[in-house]
């Protein structure tokens, strides 16, 4: 049975460009923070040749974590069961203990298929697609037998048609949903420039026992109040004064980083992934994390 | 009927109908240009570099103008269906091969034999490895029926699409048959083949037949005075492609 407590510490978001130099630099010192990898499994379902021995390899090594980009869960076209079904032999195949998705859509159900933009676009703050969404989360969660966590997306357009807050919206989709929280720390910063909202006041707001972990990344500024989410730059200050904040809020919780564009040499990154664990271990000394996390984790366990 | 919808998925429809096609789909009302403009551009990117990434000559052949009005078309017109990202090109070669009569003004006869072409090296990179049962790698190839790769893609195409460059268009038709498929250091390789053998390749892989029994029927097909020296010539063919691993055993 997979354990989700081997997800913990410091992680890496896998990135194909990386591979060659994770597997030379394996064992060494330098590499000793990095204690879970994400792969999406979108790009790794039913693979064949150098890919598989590409995963084998990692899938000995380290614990993986599985976040998903094109579920759909806000779409316009049915879940794509098949798919959910795909997604559940591989994790088992493979003892991934996680899956999470983005509270997004990026099918249109264009010409009465599924429609794939393969792009994360916002779901409009509703109530009625609150239930939509919430609904869509709990089939997930039955098919897989076992909860997901869900990301906060990072968003460019404000919708004309919302009727609630960012905030309310993924508050009463996980409860109504009754799944787990995937933060990614840096889409509240990218989202509190683009609609002007205190990020630290946001934090404040959310459900962190249900928080299974969490994201760091850069963002690209186009102009001083539109920031775009390209996970291409390093992490800039104001997201670790909130990864700090978080970490003294809710106490530590796992922390991958995201670099899939512009993706300096691995030892580079390793700064950032370093500075996380730093971050963590500064928090421990202080904080021990709430009781409430690991019960809801543990109730994200159950595969097979 | 999409008034029947909740308001939030009218939004949504008329919010992808606008990535799909910035030209003609309304602007969104209440919703500022350059925001909107940030989705247009990141998701027609997205899918733009996915499917260049595999057609790097088709895209130059044709030159830049031209590709980005195909993949526009196939951003517009096309409903994807699969959710893995390795899978957009060949959703893109369904598209170019029921082109609409603009679309077709753009193409030149060789792309799509061209375009498949290279997607089948995305293909054969990716095919998961078979193991088939009681094989038996050095089994006999006259007396038992040879087994080949999983990953081996038997092509035959009209022009000579492995010869193409954005200097070298082809002016006519070339008959071509092309073997392709991954070798154990799991790199992609190309043969090509003569009609011959890729006529003997073709009965061995659709008739559950020995090698010598193909290359009997071969010998028929071709009216040939001594059938036992194409049976001979046949058989050191086939054991050639054993040593290349295209054929894996017998069975």
């Amino acid at each position: 049975m997979a354990i989700t407590s081997k997800i913990h510490g410091a992680g890496l978001g896998l990135k194909r460009e990386l591979i060659p130099q994770i597997q030379s630099a394996y064992g060494q010192e330098q590499l000793s923070n990095i204690s879970f990898l994400e792969i999406a499994p979108e790009n790794w379902i039913n693979v064949g040749g150098k890919y598989a021995k590409q995963l084998d390899w990692f899938v000995e090594r380290y614990p993986i974590v599985c976040h998903g980009l094109c579920l759909s869960l806000g779409g316009l076209s049915p879940l794509n069961v098949d798919f959910l079904r795909q997604v559940k032999t591989f994790l088992h195949q493979y003892s991934i203990p996680v899956y999470t998705e983005h509270l997004s859509y990026c099918t249109d159900g264009f010409k009465g298929e599924q429609g794939y933009l393969y792009d994360l676009l916002p779901i409009p703050f509703t109530e009625e697609a609150v239930h939509y969404v919430a609904q869509r989360i709990r089939q997930t969660q039955d098919i897989l037998g076992q909860h997901i966590g869900v990301e906060n997306a990072s968003a460019y357009v404000a919708s004309p048609v919302s009727e609630l807050s960012e905030l309310d919206f993924i508050n009463a989709v996980i409860s109504e949903a009754d799944c787990l929280l995937h933060l990614d720390i840096n889409n509240i910063y990218v989202n509190s420039v683009n609609f002007g909202f205190d990020p630290h006041q946001f934090l404040r707001g959310i459900p962190g026992e249900r928080i299974i972990y969490s994201h760091m990344a850069g963002h690209y500024q186009q102009t001083p109040s539109l920031l775009v989410d390209t996970h291409g730059e390093n992490v800039i200050d104001p997201v670790w004064a909130l990864l700090e904040d978080a970490y003294q809020l809710f106490g530590t919780f796992p922390t991958l980083l995201e670099r899939d564009n512009n993706i300096p040499p691995l030892n580079v990154l390793m700064h950032e992934i370093n500075k996380i664990a730093d971050y963590q271990n500064k928090a421990k000394d202080n904080i021990t994390r709430e009781p409430s996390f690991k019960a809801v984790c543990q109730s994200a366990v159950a595969i097979g | 009927m999409t008034a029947e919808l909740p308001s939030f998925q009218r939004y949504q429809l008329a919010f992808t109908a606008r990535l799909r096609d910035t030209k003609n789909a309304p602007p969104l009302a209440g919703v500022p240009h350059e925001r909107m403009a940030v989705y247009e551009e990141i998701v027609f990117n997205n899918l733009f570099e996915s499917v260049s990434a595999c057609f790097p000559i088709a895209s130059k052949v044709i030159g830049k103008r031209k590709w980005l009005k195909l993949n526009q078309a196939f951003m517009r017109d096309y409903s994807a269906h699969s959710p893995l990202f390795r899978k957009i090109p060949e959703q893109f070669l369904q598209y170019l091969n029921k082109p609409s009569a603009e679309l077709q003004q753009l193409m030149p006869d060789y792309l799509n034999s061209l375009c498949h072409y290279e997607w089948v090296e995305l293909l054969v990179s990716g095919i998961e490895e078979a193991n088939p049962q009681g094989l038996q790698p050095d089994g006999d190839l006259a007396t038992d029926k040879p087994v080949f790769s999983a990953t081996m893609q038997l092509l035959n195409y009209d022009y000579a699409v492995h010869k193409i460059t954005p200097r070298k268009k082809p002016q006519h038709k070339t008959s071509t048959q092309l073997l392709v498929y991954r070798y154990a250091d799991d790199m992609v390789k190309f043969i090509e083949l003569n009609a011959v053998t890729y006529r003997l390749i073709s009965l061995l892989l659709n008739e559950a037949i020995t090698g010598k029994q193909a290359l009997t029927l071969l010998a028929k097909e071709l009216q040939h005075p001594q059938p036992e020296s194409i049976i001979e010539f046949g058989l050191s063919i086939l054991e050639d492609l054993r040593s290349q691993g295209v054929i894996i055993g017998t069975h």
